[in-house]
Order: C-alpha cells, then structure tokens, then sequence
C-alpha cells in the first residue's frame, strides 16, 4: 500500500464522511486494486448520492474492472442529470473509441471540452480521436485499444518483455519509449526524476508531434524530418520514427552529449524496428 | 529595441549555412524580428516553431525533464532550431544542412541574453 | 455535436483542412452583412445566429474606424483572452467579400490561425463557383431560403 494510499485510508476511517474517498478510490483504481477501489466507492456513493463525482469514479473503476456496460449505464444516467458533466463525457468517450465508434467519441469528447475548454486531458483525447478518424478515413487497419489521457489508467499495459526491450542503454538513464502516432505505449517505459511512471502522460503528448513535425518539416520546405532534439532544464530528450507511424522518444541526463543521445537513438531504433517485425510477423 | 533585436540576430545569421532568424513571441507565434532570406516566410517560421516547442514541450514536462531550452529538428534539407529567451521568447534559426550546429546554438543563446 | 457543415459545398474541404491545421475550437464563413455561408463546432443555431450578427458589426465597427483614420480596411483583427482568441478577417472572393470568425484555444495560436487562415482564404478564392445572376427575392424564397440555410448548418 503506498503512503498516500494509506493516508488516505486513516482520514477516511477517522472521517467516514469524508470525500476523500474519492481520491482514495482513484488511487486504488491507479494502483490495479479494483474491488478495494470499488468498495471505497459503493461505500461513498451509498454516503454522498448526490455527488456525481461518487458515480463518476464508481464507473471509471467499473472500466478498470473490466465492466464496461455498466459504467456506460452510470455515466449516461449522470447525463440525464447534468448534460454537461466532463467525467461522463469522458468515460462514454473513451468507451466508444474501444469500441471504434470514432464519430460518438468524438461527439462526447468534443462536448467536454465545451463544459471544460481547459481540460488538458480531454484536449489530448480528442487529439488521439482526431487522428484516428483520419488514419480510417486513410484506410489504415482500425483503432486497437486507445489510450487517450487519463483513461482508464490500469497501472500499465506494457508486458515484461515490452518493459525490457531497451534495457541496458547507457548512463544517465529515464527511460526509452516507443509509441505510435496516436499517443499509444508500443514498449519500453519513463521514469520521471521523482520515480513516477511517465510513459502514459508522456506518449499521449506525443499524439500529433510526428504530424506537427512532419508538417513544419514541409511548409518550411527543409526536406522531409529524420530527428528532434530537445535540451531542456533536467535533461535531453530524442525522439525519432524508427518505423513508419512510431515514435522513439529517449530521455537521458543533461550531461549526455546531444551526439551520443543521436548514437544511442540509432540502436535503440534497430532494436525497435526488429521487435515491430517480429510483432507483424 | 528593434535595433537592439535586430544586432541580436545578426550574429546568427552570420554563420554559414543560416537561411534566416528571427525572434518570436512564444506563446502567440508571431514575429517579434528578424533577418531572413527572401525565399523565407518569416510568419510560417514563428508560427511552427513555436507551436512545435510548445508540444514537444508538454511531452518533455511529462516526462520530467523539465522546460525545452533548445530544440533542434533535423531534416533532409536543412534544419529547424529553437532556443529559449526567458519564458515568453524564442530565437529560432533555420539553416542549410550540415551547418555548424554548435556555434549556430551559442549565437542563438547570445542572442538570448540580448533579448531578456 | 461538432461538425462541418455549410450551405456551400465547394467550402467543405477547405474548412475542414482549416480546422485540422489551425487547431480551431469553432469557425464561421459568412457575408460581411452576417449571412453564415459554413460553420465547425457550433451545436446551436441560437449561438451561430448571434456569432453572425457580433462578427458582422465588429467588421463593420473595425471598417468605420479605418475609414475615419484614412486607412485601408482592417484585413484582421486578433482578442486573446485567458483561455481563448477570437481571430476575425476578411477576404475577396468572385462572390464578394467573406468574413471568417475563429474560436481558438491555448493548443493553437494567433500566428498558426494567422498563417493557416492565409492558406484557407488562397484555397476559397481558387475554389468559388463564378457567382450566379441574381434573382427576384421574393418573401416566400426568402423564409425557405432561410430555412433551408439552417437545415443544412444543423443537418435539422
């Protein structure tokens, strides 16, 4: 049990009125602990029936568990409550991409950010959803499993051999990802500084930058894009397309040379490219 | 200021191999200065440089390496390269391929300083 | 839901490229009087209706102050706000002028609508139809006229 975790758990036994049970159950949901994580939110939905929140995250946990019929029951009947409710929108969003209904999850999608037009999370969704109607429209092989920002946030989808894919790559290491071009996590995985798993947040960022590339690659008529470097405050980042429609994206420590960071790039990428053809194959 | 802006980029685009420079409003996309070759679209610069720093940008923070400095976008033809001055500018230069990339960078962060 | 539609079927794939490129959250094509020509992301008529009219006079406003000062008509005008801009040009098209209002939010920019919206404007003027004889106005025409505007911006 993480301290946050149990933190948590201690405010809600002093407090069983508390609404902490909602980050509680989100944790737990985080953590993989579905059925704790259910009992945490039946516990608060039978306390705060009201609160729309309560149904919200008992749905979310309901995906997580793999009950996604009767999640989508919960967030279309918090619909009829509030038309504008982001969590629900949310949630029947991403359901409906599983299911590759692009155009309804785009409708939803759309509709959050029209209750919440800061949302990062439903910006990076609808960028995925975007992008995958145009790969349809384009004739590529349907959607798989999306991952559009927050959603559903099972701990990791990434096999142990995905997550060792790249390991040994030198010093100074986060952590090497390779994902595809709709923001989805193909192998590998980020360790922030603080020791957190950045790979889901990080590859739905990179949702739309090979096309952003691609593009400012064009309009400024400088050829066609083979790499980005980036050197920021607490380390280097490259990112390149060792196949077509993947992203590599490798961060080291800043005292990694950008030309070293370029060397390693390229193993990684042969390395990449053999385990895409073996998985084709 | 322009003056000042305008001795900022010079020293970019001196080196060999520089198309063009130009100083740009970060979050707008917009032109502030610059010093480019006719065949350049200034605006089409300032906007793409500073819409790609912005997203690569947000996959960098979550990743945890904090805020882009300098980014540098390789292609076939030439490159693009981005450098930050303080948070709401950016010096960006696109060059010809195979241009001192090292000593364009330290021009652009020179001209940095210059701005802030 | 959010969806391009238009009256005018040679603005469809323009608009749409538009959208994609600019990261636009709305956009409306109209006549500098207001006459909405093709909409994205508007889902109520009521609100595409006052849009129309507000872009309309801001044009208008913008027109009356340059010709105070002796100037050439505003080609744009740009409010950033916290959260959101609003982004108003005009261009010439065969058909006459076009006003084009963009909502966009912090994913996109004033420079990339700017410099998108130059491409959507070439685009339009390369893909409008010469314009068609005038006809009679006739109070029936103009409420089917009317309605069938609306049918085809909302698919009612």
């Amino acid at each position: 049990m993480s301290p946050d975790v149990k933190a948590m758990t201690t405010e809600l036994i002093r407090d069983a009125g508390s609404l902490v049970f909602l980050q509680l159950g989100e944790a737990l949901r985080m953590e993989g602990q579905i059925e704790a994580a259910k009992k945490v939110a039946r516990t608060g939905m039978e306390r705060h029936p009201e609160l729309p929140e309560a149904h919200d995250l008992y749905a979310r946990i309901l995906v997580s568990g793999k009950e996604p019929d009767r999640a989508s029951q919960i967030w279309h009947e918090l619909l009829q409550s509030n038309p504008r409710h982001v969590g629900a929108h949310k949630g029947l969003g991403f359901l409906s991409y599983s299911h590759g209904n692009l155009d309804v999850s785009r409708d939803h999608l759309e509709l959050a950010l029209a209750a919440d037009p800061t949302n990062q999370s439903v910006i990076q969704a609808l960028r995925a959803v975007r992008n995958a109607a145009e790969a349809v429209t384009e004739e590529y092989p349907s959607p798989a499993q999306p991952v559009p920002a927050e959603l559903p946030a099972t701990p990791s989808t990434a096999t142990g051999e995905t997550t060792s894919l790249f390991a040994a790559f030198g010093s100074g290491d986060h952590g090497i990802l390779l994902v595809d071009v709709q923001g989805r996590t193909l192998a590998g995985g980020l360790k922030t500084p603080g020791g957190a798993d950045g790979s889901s947040e990080t590859a739905a960022h990179l949702a739309g930058v090979s096309q952003e590339m691609e593009r400012t690659a064009r309009m400024l008529k400088i050829g066609e894009w083979r790499w980005l470097v980036v050197e920021a405050t607490d380390g280097n980042v490259h990112l390149t397309q060792p196949a077509e429609d993947t992203l590599l994206f490798i961060v080291r420590d800043r005292d990694v040379p950008a030309g070293r960071l370029g060397l390693l790039a390229e193993s990684a990428g042969a390395k990449a490219r053999a385990w895409l053809d073996g998985q084709r194959a | 200021m322009t003056a000042r802006l305008q001795r900022a980029l010079g020293g970019v685009t001196r080196v060999r191999g520089v198309r063009g420079a130009l100083i740009v409003a970060r979050e707008d996309g917009l032109v502030v200065a610059d010093a480019l070759m006719e065949d350049i679209r200034g605006n089409a610069v300032a906007a793409l440089a500073a819409s790609l720093t912005r997203r690569i940008g947000e996959a960098a923070r979550a990743s945890g390496v904090g805020t882009p400095q300098f980014l540098h976008l390789e292609a076939t033809g030439g490159a693009l390269l981005a450098a930050a001055a303080g948070d709401e500018m950016l010096v960006v230069a696109v060059t010809e391929v195979g241009v001192n990339v090292g000593l364009v960078r330290l021009e652009m962060f020179r001209a940095a300083e210059a701005v802030q | 839901m959010s969806r391009t539609y238009s009256v005018e079927p040679w603005v469809v794939d323009p608009l749409k490229g538009f959208v994609a490129e600019a990261d636009a959250r709305m956009v409306l094509l109209m006549t500098p009087a207001g006459q909405v020509i093709a909409q994205y992301g508007f889902t109520r008529a009521v609100d595409v209706m006052a849009a129309a009219a507000l872009g309309a006079a801001i044009v208008s406003a913008a027109g009356a102050v340059a010709r105070m000062l002796d100037e050439p008509v505003f080609s744009a005008l740009n409010h950033q706000g916290k959260q959101h801009g609003i982004f108003l040009a005009g261009f010439d098209t065969p058909r006459g002028r076009m006003v084009v209002l963009v909502v966009y939010g912090r994913e996109s920019s004033p420079g990339l609508v700017q410099l998108f919206f130059e491409e959507f404007a070439r685009e339009l003027v390369a893909k409008c139809p010469e314009p068609e004889a005038p006809k009679p106005i006739l109070a029936k025409d103009f409420e089917r006229d009317l309605n069938e505007t609306l049918n085809a911006l909302f698919r009612a």
